[in-house]
């Protein structure tokens, strides 16, 4: 009997041979399956739900959670256009157009708003224009401050990220990487510890959690294996820092990880990456074999008793999965809906055990601080603050782009002096901070530093640090229609206020339904804000309500022309 | 710790809830079933603790010493009426089941929990119409098995039907599909319940507390005219002794529903225990007993006529074969009274235990 032709088609048996074993096998073997055949099918699910004894019923309902699982033809080949706040005041309506005879759909916030609109097509990361031209662009570095316009300011995850050939791990090591990781080796876990909550680092993902105290948790927690989790899901809109830092400094990220894993106890190390980022997938993936290779990652690292493996997992399109404990859901395979907290994931996190989940800029200041001292990056703040933030700027700015700078920097320096300021013979008249959770700042607001103090004061916060401006052609209502939309998109469903409400306030900001009188449409919306505000279980649904208060609060005008304006056409 | 001015001691892994209702306070739930895992969806349960700035769900909030809790207070109090009237919102039929925030038009038929919503709808005076907006449930009216309505029209997204489903039956039956305002109830690739590992015993619509889970059999007979009245009892099919309510109109039954007190079942039931009644009230069951003839067909016969042939027909075999040559098997179709009798009847009538119930296999 002749033998089957060879192919390169792997066959179910074999995907599920790869993955089965391995930890968080959920999502790599359904983006296996996803990617052979293009489409998630019915066996796929099935032999998927086999292998890992999740029930059927169950699995599918996961599936269908995340946006990116295609069911149906065209599948994975088919455009999906960004139309993110800042995408949809470029064109991405007419690029979407443009692509439809493709089968092209949008997608939220791609994380790449100082650029072209970014497109992607299966693996492929492209930008596109209005008129529907893709190309291919690599993910910009970072602006480059002149010394003069910023006396005294100093970098800390950027400062030799413009360097030639920094990704690849010949030039992280010319540039000092893995001094950091030889140096933690060295030391007794507290000491890096110690060092790590002497220098105030807090979680730069926008929770602001000291992130030596979340370190000292775990390594004192009971239990193990534990784990460390570095959560790349940069899914709010107007952020695209993490990405900047992964496609061009992967390394620091691996070491940072590493060195958590040394401070705390933990072998393990995985790092749950937005779907939407597959070049930085792949430049991942590069350098863990790079540092597999020279003996920085895996088995007795550099001659050691300290062991330390990553793995990279996929998400499927879910803001949610950004919130860290529905990030651990999804990693463990289930549908990701937040968990009641406490317990926290310091002794409850991955599959139940001590772990650590850090933000991607989080672990990539770990090294240089562990390198220059505590003390060191205290000092890179301002006044009482301590270190740096880096900030995505996008919008309606001379020079949009992720600028790392002191914390309690005056926001309005950075407009002027980082982003070059409004457009020629624009006004800047709003600014969202945390991306689109924060709300925005308008008027007098304008006058705030960048830290979360002053920031809390006037009703937002700081976040991860996602900035969009708006100058005075911008239609505010439609902005805040646009960012409440998004949050009703990627609202869980779990918990009642926030699945209802953030419907309900699309509803009202987009004029679909609502009250047509000025009181009553204001006595509604201001009770669902408090509502959610007040009782939702995680942090999108208490922040959700900010960008809508904040234009209630400082564009009343706006909203009393909306609601009491010509009805719309239908 | 406290609870609105009382001081109360708590069990280690109590919740707030818990004890709040140990003391009687009328905390309201939607999402909250005491046999599952706290969930925290609905956030009716919200709670004030001293020195925390926003409110916790108190059914996923364990108690600790020295804790100082409010149950009502007027903040709280608007929140979960707002949270109301979201959640009426989004049903297609809010503007006649809750017309006018009076108690709505869910038949209590549908099933032993269909009164919840309602019932918290009258308590806090939803305002009829406000935060109107889109629907979010879509009944699968397409769904024509015979036992289980899956009236989404009215589902609320609690999750107690997928809950219970998973935590208490293992059947993993129903999970839930997309998210946000479009969640839905689904079975593996969003078919029919029969082509899923439904088992039809009717969790989920006993602990559905809008009534979208509503009982098919039981909705026949809504148009019948008479209250509801309930019977506890226990089903008799098997032994494990499942509190049961017959539920009847005038002398009709309509319904069983499980006792959520049963001892045995705490509200749990089996497809047999929940809709395998049908033969009570059937048509074709005997209204005579029937005695067969000499040219082997049966004729409708009086009592005496009848019994006195049964008693001829044991006699003789027992003289014939010995009393060992009976051997009765009870039906669990048939009452505990008539189990009892037909028992006592082998082993005083003939002295033996020959005697065993179907309901023991």
């Amino acid at each position: 009997m002749a033998a089957p032709p060879a192919t390169d088609r792997p066959s179910d048996a074999e995907l599920v041979a790869r993955w089965a074993g391995e930890p968080a096998p959920l999502l790599p073997l359904l983006h296996a399956f996803h990617e052979r055949d293009g489409v998630l099918t019915d066996d796929a699910i099935r032999r998927v739900a086999a292998a890992l004894r999740i029930p059927l019923a169950e699995l599918y309902g996961t599936v269908t959670f995340y946006h990116f699982f295609e069911r149906e033809q065209p599948g994975r080949a088919r455009p999906r256009v960004c139309d993110g706040p800042v995408c949809r005041r470029r064109g991405s309506a007419e690029l979407l157009a443009a692509l439809g005879h493709h089968g092209a759909e949008p997608m939220p916030c791609a994380g790449r708003c100082d650029e072209p609109i970014p497109v992607l097509v299966g693996d492929q990361q492209l930008v596109g224009a209005r008129d529907g031209e893709l190309r291919d662009l690599p993910t910009p570095l970072p602006p480059k401050l002149s010394d003069d316009r910023l006396p005294g300011w100093r970098e800390c995850v950027f400062r030799h990220i413009r360097t030639e050939g920094r990704a690849a791990l010949a030039g992280y090591r010319a540039t000092g990487g893995y001094a950091a990781l030889f140096r933690a080796i060295a030391m007794a876990p507290a000491e890096i510890v110690d060092v790590i909550a002497q220098s105030g680092l807090a979680g730069r993902g926008g929770a602001g959690f000291p992130t030596g105290v979340k370190w000292r948790l775990v390594a004192e927690a009971e239990g193990g294996p534990k784990s460390i989790v570095c959560n790349a899901d940069e899914g709010e809109p107007g952020c695209f820092k993490d990405r900047a830092l992964m496609d061009h400094d992967p390394h620091a990220v691996l070491e940072g990880m590493a060195i958590a894993g040394r401070a705390t106890g933990a072998a393990r190390g995985i790092i749950y990456l937005r779907y939407e980022y597959p070049h930085t997938l792949r430049v991942l993936e590069k350098a863990i074999r790079e540092a597999e290779r020279d003996g920085l990652l895996g088995e007795r690292i550099l001659g050691s008793e300290f062991s330390f493996r990553i793995h990279v997992r996929r998400g499927a399109g879910a803001y949610i999965c950004g919130e860290e404990t529905s990030l651990l859901e999804s990693l463990e395979g289930r549908r990701p809906w937040p968990r009641n907290k406490p317990p926290y994931p310091v002794t409850h996190g991955f599959e139940g055990l001590p772990t650590v989940v850090n933000n991607v800029e989080t672990l990539a200041s770990v090294p240089p601080i562990l390198l220059e001292g505590a003390d060191w990056y205290r000092g890179l703040g301002l006044g009482d603050h301590a270190g740096t933030k880096v900030v995505s700027v996008s919008g309606d700015v001379q020079r949009p782009g992720n600028y790392e700078v002191p914390i309690g920097l005056p926001l309005r320096t950075l407009l002027q002096d980082c982003a070059g300021g409004a457009l020629p013979g624009r006004r800047i008249v709003a600014v969202t901070q945390a991306g689109l959770s924060g709300g925005f700042l308008a008027g007098a607001d304008l006058d705030v530093t960048l830290d979360e103090p002053a920031l809390r004061a006037k009703g937002s916060f700081l976040g991860a640090a996602g900035l969009i401006v708006f100058d005075d052609s911008r239609d505010m209502v439609a902005v805040a229609a646009d960012g409440i939309e998004f949050f009703a998109h990627e609202s869980c469903g779990k918990c009642f206020p926030c699945r209802i409400g953030t419907t309900r306030l699309t509803e009202r900001l987009t004029g679909s339904d609502g009250p047509l009188d000025l009181d009553e449409w204001r006595s509604e919306v201001e009770d669902i804000c408090a509502t959610m505000k007040a009782t939702s279980a995680c942090g999108l649904g208490l922040a959700a309500p900010l960008i809508v208060e904040s234009l209630l609060r400082s564009f009343p005008d706006d909203v009393r022309a909306h609601v009491e304006g010509p009805a719309i056409e239908t | 710790m406290t609870i609105d001015g009382q001081k109360v001691d708590f069990a280690p892994g109590e919740t707030i809830y818990e004890v709040a209702r140990r003391l009687d306070r009328d905390v309201p739930t939607l999402c909250y079933d005491p046999r599952l895992e706290p969930f925290g969806a609905c956030r009716l349960c919200v709670v004030e603790i001293e020195g925390q700035a926003r409110p916790v769900a108190s059914c996923t909030t364990k108690a600790t010493a020295g804790m100082v809790v409010r149950t009502v207070t007027d903040a709280l109090e608007a929140h979960r009426r707002t949270l109301l009237e979201l959640v009426i919102s989004e049903n297609r039929d809010s503007g006649d089941a809750f017309g006018a925030g009076t108690p709505a038009h869910v038949d209590p038929l549908r099933g032993a929990s269909s009164q919840e919503l309602s019932t918290l709808a009258a308590r806090y005076r939803v305002r009829p119409g406000r935060h109107a907006g889109a629907h979010s449930g879509h009944s699968r009216r397409d769904d024509d098995n015979p036992f289980i309505l899956r009236d989404y029209d009215l589902c609320i997204s609690c999750y107690r039907c997928v809950r219970v489903c998973d935590e208490r039956e293992g059947d993993h039956a129903i999970h839930v599909g997309g998210r946000g305002f479009e969640s839905r109830i689904l079975t593996e690739f969003e078919g029919h319940l029969a082509d899923s590992s439904c088992t039809f015993c009717g969790q989920c619509v006993q602990t559905c507390p809008t009534g979208a889970l509503a009982d098919k059999k039981a909705l026949r007979a809504v148009d019948l005219p008479g209250e509801l009245t309930k019977t506890r009892t226990i089903c008799p099919y098997c032994g494990v002794g499942c509190s049961v309510d017959i539920v009847t109109k005038g002398d009709r039954m309509v319904a069983v529903q499980p006792a959520f007190d049963g001892p045995a079942n705490e509200g749990a039931l089996c497809v047999k225990g929940q809709f395998a009644w049908d033969h009570v009230q059937h048509d074709e069951r005997l209204r005579t007993p029937l005695v067969r003839g000499a040219d082997g067909v049966q004729r409708p016969a009086t009592w005496d006529e009848a019994l006195d042939r049964a008693a001829d027909g044991f006699r003789r075999a027992a003289a014939e074969h010995g009393a060992k040559a009976v051997y009765a098997i009870a039906s669990g179709r048939a009452p505990h009274e008539s189990a009892y009798t037909i028992q006592k009847f082998i082993r005083a009538g003939f002295g033996t235990n020959y005697i065993d119930n179907c309901s023991r296999a």
